[in-house]
């Protein structure tokens, strides 16, 4: 320690010219001190400090600077390690971010106060980033829930539709692309070139447009007629509809067959032309039948009043005219279905037809042989009798006047179920289950226009006073009031068919051997509905089935992972919150490709490649269509 | 072992953190770094840097006025 009570009689520590002086030692002391302290300041030491208190006025002053310099330079220091530690502190969570971690958050807390705001401006930024990045994510899923939808669109028409890059490879196709061409999607998609499908004829045409429509859109007709060749080599004649798909030099193409939708035009006219001739006819046949009634009621009055002979005989012959004319009206009121059809009993058509074959080999004659081709199960019917009767009879006359040197009738009778395919390419007829009736013949056949105006009333191609020409418009008529339809295929020289549908609205059970219902399959059953679903596994179980249950789609995933090597077929309801039914059949087809499913709905539904049915069916229903499926080979 | 030794000797403080800053980036995770230096406030900073990044100090020796930390980056 220093003492500061030292004194120097020679006037001073710095004068002091005394070598030996004890002082002089102490000065030397205090300075290189003092020396020792600014070297550790320099080097950023900011620790020690100079505690001494001293007389001399100058060393204590110098003590005193060096003490606020150390203050100085270490607030300084203080300063440059705060923000040197911030700076970095900051770099590393930019860097982060940069990277795209956005986990990371910068500090607020620094001392010095640019510092903390630069943090606070780091962690907005950040949080405007994750905003910006969550929007952009929601736009993302927007987006491929739209092309999803457009997919669904596209695919979904009903026209055939591909999507052509600017190279004519064709990136996308349709099922109805794949109908129309042959091809499968798998073949085309991003391998086939739009041109491939081009007719000879054709090709330079289409390539034009195609390249024309790139250069400028309106320069291209957006809708021509042309040809292309399917995959048998087959052309077909289509209408082509093309458009550019903005913001690329793609194309976008709907096909339509012009030679399908002929046939469905043409069938759309004749019904058009068959309804307004039943309007007009139905008009005429009725004020001709209160003419009629009044010159029978008179003839007949006249019949009793005349006296002579030769005049009775006349009015006997006006009331047999009046009588056939009555017949006539009769007719073409059947054809123009004014008639009204009151209740009907169940006819066993098998029965009936088997029946009539004796009633009408007599009437064809023995040039002509009957053959009748009936199946193995009764078919239940309600229909009229005596309308059956005209039906068949007007046919088997008909057939019987086209083979005047003998053949055959072949009467036949069957079930069957026309899908949804065949109700595109006969759009009048719904799909559903039909009666199909059929006679056959094997005589002159017809030629096209004939064939298209058979229908028509009074249309004949026979002799005067040998047809009227009413035959067949009061089958039409007729097959029209049971909602049916009647169809032809002639041939000249070879013969003709009419084939009969008669829409089976109801099935009739009655004639169903109970025992064929049973199965010891086992069944799941998917409904949320507790009722329906507890109501159908039920009903099942009685049937002999085992019946697994589940409430919703996943329980149903779950418990078909467990059982899927024994189930035969899933039953599943097209409404369920959660996974809908379509989805659920998705899954399990996605576990096993071949399984049987039939699809359960509240009301009438259509689904390509589905088996549906209605809830509302009778148990009876229900368990005869799941034996059909069941039964169906794999 | 360390994979690498970086030598700060000789510069003073914040030099050191504000260099280990700019490089370290280029290392990969998970690297072992011997850091030397010789400034009197380098312990103090290297261990708020430490802290700050979320780095691991493994070890801390003195030898003389040299420090050698090494951090798990
Ligand atoms: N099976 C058939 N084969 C060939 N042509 C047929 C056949 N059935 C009908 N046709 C043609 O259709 C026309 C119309 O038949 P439709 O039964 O309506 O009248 P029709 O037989 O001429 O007279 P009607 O039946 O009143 O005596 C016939 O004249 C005939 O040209
Ligand atoms: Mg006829």
């Amino acid at each position: 320690m220093i003492d500061n009570q030292y004194h120097c009689p020679e006037g001073g520590f710095l004068e002091c010219k005394n070598f030996f002086c004890e002082h002089g030692q102490r000065l030397s002391e205090i300075l290189h001190l003092c020396s020792d302290i600014i070297e550790k300041i320099g080097k950023g030491d900011t620790s020690p400090k100079i505690d001494l208190k001293v007389e001399r006025y100058a060393v204590q002053r110098l003590i005193d600077s060096i003490n606020k310099l150390r203050e100085e330079i270490e607030s300084l220091i203080d300063l440059n390690h705060g923000l040197a530690i911030g700076i970095c502190e900051h770099f590393e969570v930019l860097r982060k971010l940069q990277k795209g971690n956005f986990s990371v958050k910068a500090s607020e807390d620094s001392p010095i106060e640019i510092v903390r705001m630069l943090g606070a401006l780091i962690n907005k930024q950040r949080d405007r980033f994750i905003e910006y990045i969550d929007r952009i994510k929601t736009q993302h899923k927007d987006i491929l829930e739209l092309y999803e939808q457009q997919n669904m669109i596209l695919s979904s028409v009903g026209v055939a539709i591909i999507v052509v890059e600017e190279d004519m490879t064709i990136e996308f196709a349709n099922d109805e692309f794949e109908m129309l061409t042959g091809y499968s999607k798998r073949e085309i998609e991003g391998k086939m070139k739009w041109t491939e499908f081009f007719t000879e004829e054709m090709l330079d045409k289409m390539i034009e447009y195609h390249k024309l429509r790139r250069i400028s859109p309106s320069l291209a007709p957006r809708q021509y007629s042309s040809k292309i060749k399917d995959r048998s080599g087959q052309i077909k004649e289509v209408l082509m509809n093309v458009a550019m798909i903005p913001y690329t030099k793609k194309s976008i193409a709907s096909i339509i067959d012009m030679t399908e939708r002929k046939k469905i035009e043409e069938q759309l006219i004749h019904s058009q032309k068959m309804e307004s001739l039943g309007v007009l006819s139905g008009k005429i046949a009725h004020e001709f039948n209160n003419v009629l009634t009044s010159i029978l009621g008179f003839a007949t009055l006249l019949e009793s009043k005349a006296e002579d002979e030769t005049l009775k005989g006349y009015t006997v012959r006006i009331i047999e005219s009046c009588q056939r004319a009555k017949s006539f009206v009769k007719n073409l009121l059947t054809f123009s279905r004014k008639e009204e059809i009151g209740e009907i009993k169940r006819l066993n058509l098998k029965e009936y037809l088997a029946n009539f074959q004796g009633f009408i080999e007599p009437l064809v004659g023995s040039d002509i042989k009957v053959m009748l081709k009936l199946p193995e199960k009764e078919i239940f019917y309600k229909i009229e009798p005596t309308h059956l009767e005209v039906i068949l009879m007007n046919l088997i006359t008909n057939a019987r006047d086209a083979m005047p040197d003998g053949g055959e009738i072949t009467l036949s009778l069957k079930e069957i179920s026309l899908d949804t395919e065949y109700h595109f390419t006969h759009p009048l007829i719904k799909p559903g289950l039909y009666v199909m009736l059929c006679v056959t013949d094997t005589g002159k056949g017809m030629d096209e226009e004939t064939k298209s105006r058979i229908f028509e009333p009074f249309f004949t191609t026979k002799p005067k006073g040998k047809g009227t020409g009413l035959g067949l418009s009061t089958v039409f008529g007729l097959i029209k009031q049971y909602g049916g339809h009647i169809h032809v295929y002639s041939e000249v020289g070879k013969g003709t068919t009419f084939k009969i549908y008669l829409p089976q609205t109801e099935k009739d059970f009655s004639s169903i051997d109970r025992e064929s219902l049973k199965g010891k399959e086992v069944l799941l059953v998917v409904d949320d509905e507790t009722n329906t679903r507890q109501y159908i596994a039920s009903l099942l179980r009685d049937y002999g089935y085992e019946v697994y249950e589940a409430t919703n789609g996943n329980e149903a995933l779950e418990i078909y992972e467990k059982i899927k090597d024994r189930v035969s077929l899933c039953l599943v309801d097209l409404v369920m919150p959660g996974m809908t039914g379509l989805e659920l059949m998705k899954k399990l087809r996605q576990i096993s490709p071949s399984i049987k499913t039939i699809l359960m709905s509240g009301y009438p539904v259509q689904f390509k490649d589905i088996v549906s049915i209605e809830k509302t069916l009778s148990g009876d229903e229900i368990l005869y269509k799941l034996r059909e499926i069941l039964n169906e080979k794999e | 072992m360390a994979d690498r030794l970086i030598d700060y000797r000789g510069l003073k403080c914040p030099y050191p953190i504000l260099k280990l800053s700019a490089t370290y980036p280029n290392f990969k995770e998970g690297e072992i770094v011997e850091v030397l230096g010789d400034c009197p406030t380098f312990e103090k900073d290297i261990k708020a840097w430490c802290s700050k990044l979320g780095k691991t100090i493994l070890n801390l020796e003195k030898h003389g006025n040299t420090i050698k930390v090494t951090i798990r980056i």
